[in-house]
C-alpha cells in the first residue's frame, strides 16, 4: 500500500489561512490503513481546525467527507455537489488522490494534507516499511524475494558492496545489509546460484515518467 | 474579577473510577463541581477525537481514569 504522512497542523493551517469554506476530504484506502488520512483522521482535522479558528477568533465552515477512495473518478464524482459549497478542498489522500481530485474539480483550489511516502507493508502496531520502488523492472525473482533496489541504501543491482558489515549497512547502523539479507534467504532456499549471475545494468528507459498502463483488453480502445 | 474556574471532563470507566465516583457520592465525600464525569462501559474505548471534541465543547482539561 501506499504510506504517508500527515502534514503538520502549522503546515495545514497556514495553506488555509484567509479561507472559510473547507471540504475536507479523506480516502478510505491506503492513508486510512496507515492512520493519516481516512474518515478518523478527517475528524481530528477538523476539530483541531475549528479550535484554532475559534481561539484566534475566525470563522471557518468545514465540511467533512471520506470517498472510498479518492484513485477512481466514480467516487470522486460523488462530490460534484458538495464541492460547490466550498473555497477550498484539502485532501487527505497520497499525492495521486489529490492530484486526480484536483484533475476532476479543477476550477476548485484543492490543497494536501499528507505528504506521500512510499509503497510499503505495515511491519507492525503503527510501523511501516517500504518494500517496492515501483522501478517497473522487477528483479525480486533472484534476490529470494528481497529488493535491492530498496532495501539497500545504494539501490545495488550486484552486491553486497565494501559498505556491508556483519549484516549491517555503512550508512547507518540501524540498516539491514540487503545482500546480506538476499545471501541468506537464497541460502536458505538452496537458490544461492542466483547470487552469482551479474545483472547488467537496471533498464531505466521504462520508468519513463508519468507511467502508464493500458490493459490488454483495453488497448484498441485507446 | 471572577476567578478562573476550570470545566474538567472526565472519561470514566465504569467499573472502577465511575464506581470509585459513585462510592464517593455514597460516603458523602465531596469532590470539585468542576468535572464532569462521562461514563464509559470501558476507558479502552476512548479515542483522540472524544478527547479533541471535549475540549472544543469547552472543556478546559480532560481526564480518562479507567
Amino acid at each position: 500500500m501506499i504510506v504517508a504522512d500527515r502534514k503538520p497542523f502549522d503546515d495545514i493551517k497556514a495553506m488555509l489561512e484567509g479561507f472559510e469554506r473547507v471540504l475536507i476530504v479523506g480516502c478510505g484506502e491506503c492513508v486510512s490503513v496507515c492512520m493519516v488520512g481516512g474518515e478518523k483522521e478527517v475528524e481530528i482535522l477538523a476539530s483541531q481546525l475549528r479550535m484554532a479558528a475559534g481561539k484566534e477568533g475566525k470563522k471557518i465552515e468545514l465540511g467533512e467527507t471520506t470517498l472510498e477512495r479518492q484513485c477512481d473518478r466514480e467516487y470522486l464524482e460523488l462530490l460534484k455537489d458538495k464541492i460547490e459549497n466550498y473555497d477550498v478542498v484539502v485532501s487527505m489522500a497520497c499525492g495521486a488522490g489529490v492530484q486526480f481530485l484536483a484533475e476532476m474539480y479543477d476550477h476548485k483550489i484543492v490543497l494536501p494534507a499528507t505528504n506521500t511516502r512510499f509503497i510499503g507493508v505495515t511491519e507492525g502496531e503503527g510501523v511501516w516499511t517500504e518494500r517496492c520502488r515501483a522501478c517497473s523492472d522487477c528483479v525480486l525473482a533472484e534476490t529470494g524475494g528481497i529488493c535491492p533496489v530498496t532495501i539497500c541504501a545504494k539501490g545495488l543491482l550486484n552486491g553486497p558492496c565494501g559498505g556491508t558489515n556483519d549484516g549491517k549497512c555503512e550508512v547507518s547502523k540501524e540498516k539491514d545489509c540487503a545482500w546480506t539479507l538476499i545471501y541468506n534467504r537464497l541460502n536458505k532456499l538452496g537458490r544461492l546460484d542466483s547470487i552469482r549471475e551479474i545483472f547488467p545494468a537496471k533498464k531505466y528507459n521504462v520508468q519513463t515518467r508519468p507511467g502508464r498502463r493500458i490493459h490488454e483488453a483495453f488497448k484498441e480502445k485507446e | 474579577m471572577n476567578e478562573f474556574e476550570p470545566k474538567v471532563v472526565a472519561f470514566c470507566c465504569q467499573y472502577c473510577a465511575y464506581s470509585a465516583a459513585d462510592l464517593a457520592g455514597s460516603m458523602r465525600l465531596q469532590y470539585s463541581p468542576n468535572v464532569r464525569i462521562v461514563k464509559l462501559m470501558c476507558t479502552g474505548k476512548v479515542d483522540v477525537i472524544h478527547l479533541l471534541k471535549a475540549f472544543e465543547g469547552g472543556a478546559d482539561a480532560v481526564f480518562v481514569a479507567g
